[in-house]
């Protein structure tokens, strides 16, 4: 299947249209891009247009920010941060998909240090967000220098951290295989909770790099899940024993999903290695700061001047790297 | 050979046929879980120059789907105000009647198959993209998707979606195949440069009437009822795509049909009026939902082409019904979506295509509406047998006939009897 499928992960939701039809740019409609007939191949089940018109050719009030109390930090290995937060029903009951994020940062600072950071787990009947944090950068830091008690300005929801979102509800009733690598467990959570709900068996391959244990162990575990670990990137390609790994269970088993939550080397990689035969689903490792198609720090650039928003544009794995300019 | 019908309106229905009866595999995709489309919420055949039309297309071979409209008919030969014998086949009969002869005709149909993209090579389409992604190949294939919505253009030349039998919200807008193939799309016009034209009736349920009203339809098949004279709205006339039913006496009269619902001639009317008459103080729609408000918007996506059929630009592309030109109605539909079958056929053998001479009122009207679509003047009008500018035009020429025989003559004459009933492969 070579056809891209380019959907806006907001459309249809409470925050569609967004300011991108006010400027014609939005993602899905031919008329709010600047046509004047429709040419409605990617249909979401609601007009965008008339949505915009009876809106009173406005966009629909963005993402709130929330104050949420951290009620208990986890330390791991000195750099591995697990927070959790207490927030509002709605917004925890909008962060359960799939592919959940949110903006985070310390109150203290400024937008600038807005980070995006998947949502592990949305527990609605605690009301509370689990999340898990690398230390890596000043914005990291400063979210990790808070304590329990203190709390963390939120901004949400956002639901485009994984690509492929088609393919994890597609996968029913069969063998699944979910790749995780370090601090990948996090966005990887729901979708291992997803992928058990539906009826899968999934077969883990997790590689703890760089932690010293398997992070996130547990969501494994709920899942009935087999772990299987290895090293799976040596020199910035797979590495045998992961090919090998890989190989065996696609022999063996009929697979309807691989998902991959790891850099964007190793989904790459991955992506070369598997082929069309499997449906693919893996995280967005698009660098963000708005989160709303409007800074352009996420747009990747394709062949053709094509550009892809992808906090916004929710696409086949497969079309993330393809044609994709690099310089 | 296999072709792929795109759309399952009374068009594509009839291009799958007569594809089928030549000879070819036919794969037909529709977006929705019925064919037939907007003749779900039709009904009328055989009034004025239809009749000649119904009867050409018996004598060309291509007389399935009339005798199927034929055998649901609830009324034969009533009048109304412009309109001489009328045909009103029952719109809750015919969908499933047309289905089963289609499947029983070893036609493949996928439903709720909205095709999205097409593959092109050269000036060749090679395959299809469904919604899902999903991707087939055909050798040739024919564009039946009409030009009714999106909701998007029923907002923007319209009052927005009334929620109409296509039903874009449930199971997504049609696309247009041939502007993805490249092939720009041309507009009909309405007064004052507006693009495209309101659909001209709707339905009422039948049980939401006065007993006397109900009871006059069921015998008669039509009732006529004057407007308050501070209600006449003359101007609607001009919006309306059916310019056979955009007569004064519309406009002063609520003219209602019984077609198993009862359709209402007009293109949309305020609820809290359409109350204000007698008989109709409980009248409630069902096509569309929000009559009340509006009605779908069409013509804003027809294909150029040629007299045979053929999409101006794409080798392999051929159209029928309204994506084929500025036409009205299911008989229209049925021919040109007939002719686009069978020629569809030819050209994959690689025999001439099948150009209907203008002295066949099938034929006049193919050439007469591509004529007049070149010209300003003329993508303001709307070609149908039934009325208007071109039924005139029938008269003048002395096509229109209600003589079985005579038409059947004119056909032998011609020696086109049967042809679309010849097996070419």
């Amino acid at each position: 299947m070579d056809y891209e499928i380019k959907d806006c992960i907001d459309a249809g939701s409470a925050y569609c249209p967004c300011h991108l039809a006010e400027t014609g740019d939005c993602i899905v409609c031919s008329q709010l891009s600047g046509k004047t007939f429709c040419d409605c191949v990617n249909w979401k089940g609601v007009c965008i247009y008339q949505e915009y018109i009876l809106n009173n050719k406005k966009a629909k009030v963005g993402r709130d920010g929330y104050l949420c109390k951290i009620i208990k930090k986890e330390v791991y290995d000195d750099k591995l941060y697990v927070l959790t937060i207490n927030a509002s029903r709605n917004l925890v009951h909008e962060l359960i998909y799939p592919g959940s994020f949110i903006f985070i940062r310390n109150p203290q600072t400024s937008t600038y240090y807005d980070t995006p950071i998947s949502i592990m787990e949305a527990d609605t009947k605690e009301n509370t967000l689990k999340i898990a944090i690398e230390l890596r950068g000043i914005k990291t830091k400063c979210i990790c220098k808070l304590n329990e008690d203190e709390k963390v300005l939120i901004r949400g929801p956002f639901w485009n951290g994984v690509l492929g979102l088609k393919n994890i509800y597609k996968a029913k009733e069969g063998v699944s295989i979910v790749i995780a690598r370090g601090i990948g467990t996090a966005p990887g959570a729901p979708v291992l909770k997803k992928l058990y709900a539906n009826g899968n068996k999934v077969i883990s391959i997790v590689d703890k790099t760089p932690f010293t244990n398997i992070f996130g162990k547990e969501y494994f575990e709920m899942c009935n899940s087999e772990i299987l670990q290895c090293k799976m990137l040596k020199d910035g390609e797979l590495s045998n024993e992961f090919k090998t790994i890989l190989q065996q269970i696609l022999k063996v088993e009929n697979v309807n999903l691989i998902h991959c939550d790891g850099p964007d080397i190793l989904i790459y990689e991955l992506l070369d290695f598997v082929g069309d035969s499997v449906n693919f689903s893996c995280c967005n490792n698009s660098k963000m700061c708005c989160g709303e198609g409007v800074c352009g720090t996420c747009s990747t650039r394709y062949k053709n001047r094509v550009v892809k928003r992808l906090c916004k544009v929710q696409i086949d794995p497969k079309h993330v790297f393809k044609e994709r300019r690099l310089i | 050979m296999k072709v792929i019908v795109i759309g399952g309106g009374w068009a594509g229905c009839a291009a799958a046929i007569a594809a089928k009866k030549a000879g070819a595999q036919v794969v037909l995709y529709e977006k929705t879980d019925m064919v037939l489309g907007l003749g779900n919420v039709g009904g009328i055949m055989r009034n004025n120059g239809r009749y000649t039309a119904a009867e050409e297309l018996i004598a060309l071979g291509a007389g399935n789907l009339i005798n199927i409209t034929d055998s649901n008919t609830r009324h034969k030969n009533i009048d109304f105000p412009g309109h001489k014998h009328a045909w009103l086949y029952d719109v809750n009969k015919i969908e499933p009647a047309a289905r089963r002869h289609l499947k029983d005709m070893g036609i493949e149909l996928n439903m709720i198959s909205r095709v999205v993209d097409i593959k092109k090579e050269e000036d060749k389409i090679k395959g299809l993209y469904l919604a899902d992604g999903s991707y087939e190949e055909g050798d040739v294939f024919i564009e039946a998707t009409g030009s009714t919505g999106p909701m998007g253009n029923c907002l923007r030349y319209g009052n927005g979606c009334s929620m109409c039998v296509l039903r874009c919200p449930a199971f997504g807008p049609r696309v247009s195949i041939s502007m993805r193939a490249g092939v720009d799309d041309l507009q009909g016009e309405r007064e004052d440069d507006i693009l495209g034209a309101f659909s001209g009736s709707c339905k009422l349920c039948k049980e939401s009437l006065d007993e006397d009203i109900v009871k006059e339809l069921n015998e008669k098949g039509c009732v006529v009822i004057k407007v308050p004279e501070e209600d006449v709205n003359m101007d609607k006339l001009k919006a309306k795509v059916c310019q056979q039913y955009a007569l004064k006496e519309f406009a002063e009269n609520i003219v209602l049909l019984d077609t198993g619902h009862v359709k209402l001639m007009t293109s949309y009317y305020p609820l809290d009026k359409l109350r204000k008459i007698k008989g109709l103080e409980n009248a409630k729609y069902i096509d569309p939902y929000a009559g009340g408000k509006g009605n779908s918007i069409r013509y804003l996506s027809v294909a150029p082409r040629t007299d045979d059929m053929r999409v101006k630009g794409i080798s392999n592309l051929f159209c029928g019904g309204e994506k084929s030109g500025l036409f009205v109605g299911h008989t229209e539909a049925i021919c040109t979506g007939s002719l686009a079958g069978h020629n569809a056929v030819r050209y994959f053998l690689g025999i001439p295509p099948l150009v209907l001479p203008k002295t066949t009122v099938i034929g006049d009207i193919i050439a007469y509406a591509n004529y007049k679509m070149m010209t300003k003047e003329g993508r303001r009008n709307r070609y149908t047998f039934a009325g208007a500018e071109y039924f005139k035009r029938m008269q003048e020429i002395g096509l229109y006939s209600t003589d079985r025989e005579e038409i059947r003559g004119r056909i032998e004459k011609l020696n086109l009897l049967d042809v679309m009933n010849q097996k070419l492969v």
